[in-house]
């Protein structure tokens, strides 16, 4: 049977994939038939989900991506072992919640190392001919907040928001390889970053828009495979929006 | 730290005059004080007494001095 999203053989990173989004995206990855790449900081979490993706060579690399220094050797050290990648999915992230008086500019900044500039860095080596196969697609994982932020989000609001900049050119310097570049807003995802919202205190009344219901990290796992996989062959530059009607 | 001076720090948090706040002051009566406040108080929590705060806790606090206990 016909299946547009298959990604047998494919090579794909995904960061953040000891948990939550990433998690749930290296599991559906799996059985699409990748070859995945697992990176985030915690290597017995990461060592758990390669057992759990079964029988293809899952690889993990244990790295704190707002190392950002290291990003260039530890892309190369990928695709020489495991040879050209065919796609990247940064779903490695932080969401703090501050108060804008609270607000000062080392959390702009340290937001900004793992949300935008690790995803930056990973798109400027792993998009080099050396390193990726054309037709790779690059994958951000973003937020509705990009675009209509709450309270408590300027930090984590305008690390999304430099995503949706940065994809646009990244997509047009990379198209003569056929490479896409996309970023995917998801509302709320049931994941720990949401229960962490909760213990906060956070305000669901807010996202009473969200009518189709919140999401879980199988539905988000989805759509990344789709931006991933060849059936969304003609997007790129875009945010794609997956928001359970959210922003409409 | 003093008492005095967590009651400080809470008054700067929540842009209060100097002397506004005593430990009696009960929490529902101080104007500014919601989601947002409560907010700063987890980072203020973290950062000067290097205690993690949550929201439910936050809501079982009813006086100010409920939360100069709990920054020790
Ligand atoms: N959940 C939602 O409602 C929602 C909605 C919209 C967008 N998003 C976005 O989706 C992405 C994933 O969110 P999530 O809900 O899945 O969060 P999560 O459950 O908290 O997972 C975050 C992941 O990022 C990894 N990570 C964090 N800092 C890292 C670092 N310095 N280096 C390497 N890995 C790091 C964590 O792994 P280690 O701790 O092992 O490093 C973990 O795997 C984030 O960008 C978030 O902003 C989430």
């Amino acid at each position: 049977m016909l299946n547009p999203m298959d990604m047998t053989g494919k090579l794909i990173i995904v960061t953040g994939a000891s948990d939550g989004i990433g998690r749930a995206a290296a599991l559906h990855l799996a059985m699409l038939g990748a070859k995945t790449v697992l990176i985030s900081r915690d290597v017995n979490k990461l060592k758990l989900i390669s057992e759990a993706l079964g029988k293809n060579p899952h690889k993990i690399y244990p790295y704190d991506l707002t190392d950002l220094e290291g990003i260039e050797d530890l892309i190369r050290t990928i695709s020489e072992e495991n040879g050209k990648i065919d796609g990247m999915v940064h779903c490695a992230g932080v969401s703090p919640m501050m108060p804008l008086k609270s607000t000062k500019y080392d959390l702009f900044h340290n937001t900004m190392l793992i949300n935008f500039y690790a995803f930056a860095e990973l798109v400027r080596c792993a998009g080099k001919a050396a390193n990726c196969n054309d037709g790779a697609s690059f994958l951000a994982v973003s937020s509705v907040s990009s675009v209509k932020g709450n309270k408590a989000q300027s930090a984590y609001a305008a690390s999304k928001a430099a995503v949706s900049g940065v994809i646009k050119p990244m997509a047009k310097e990379l198209s003569s390889r056929g490479i896409r570049v996309n970023s995917v807003l998801f509302g709320i995802i049931k994941t720990g970053m949401y229960e962490k919202f909760l213990e906060q205190g956070g305000d669901m009344s807010l996202w009473n828009g969200q009518y189709l219901g919140l999401g879980s990290p199988e539905d988000a796992a989805n759509v990344i495979s789709f931006l991933l996989s060849d059936a969304s062959k003609l997007i790129t530059g875009t945010d794609l929006i997956a928001d359970g009607g959210y922003l409409s | 730290m003093e008492t005095s001076d967590k009651i400080r720090l809470l008054e700067e948090m929540l842009e209060l005059k100097n002397g506004t706040l005593n430990e009696s002051t009960a929490l529902k009566s101080i104007p500014g004080w919601d989601s947002m406040a409560a907010l700063s108080l987890i980072a203020l929590c973290d950062e000067k007494f290097h205690k993690k705060l949550s929201g439910d806790k936050i809501l079982s606090f009813i006086t100010v001095k409920d939360i100069t206990d709990f920054m020790g």
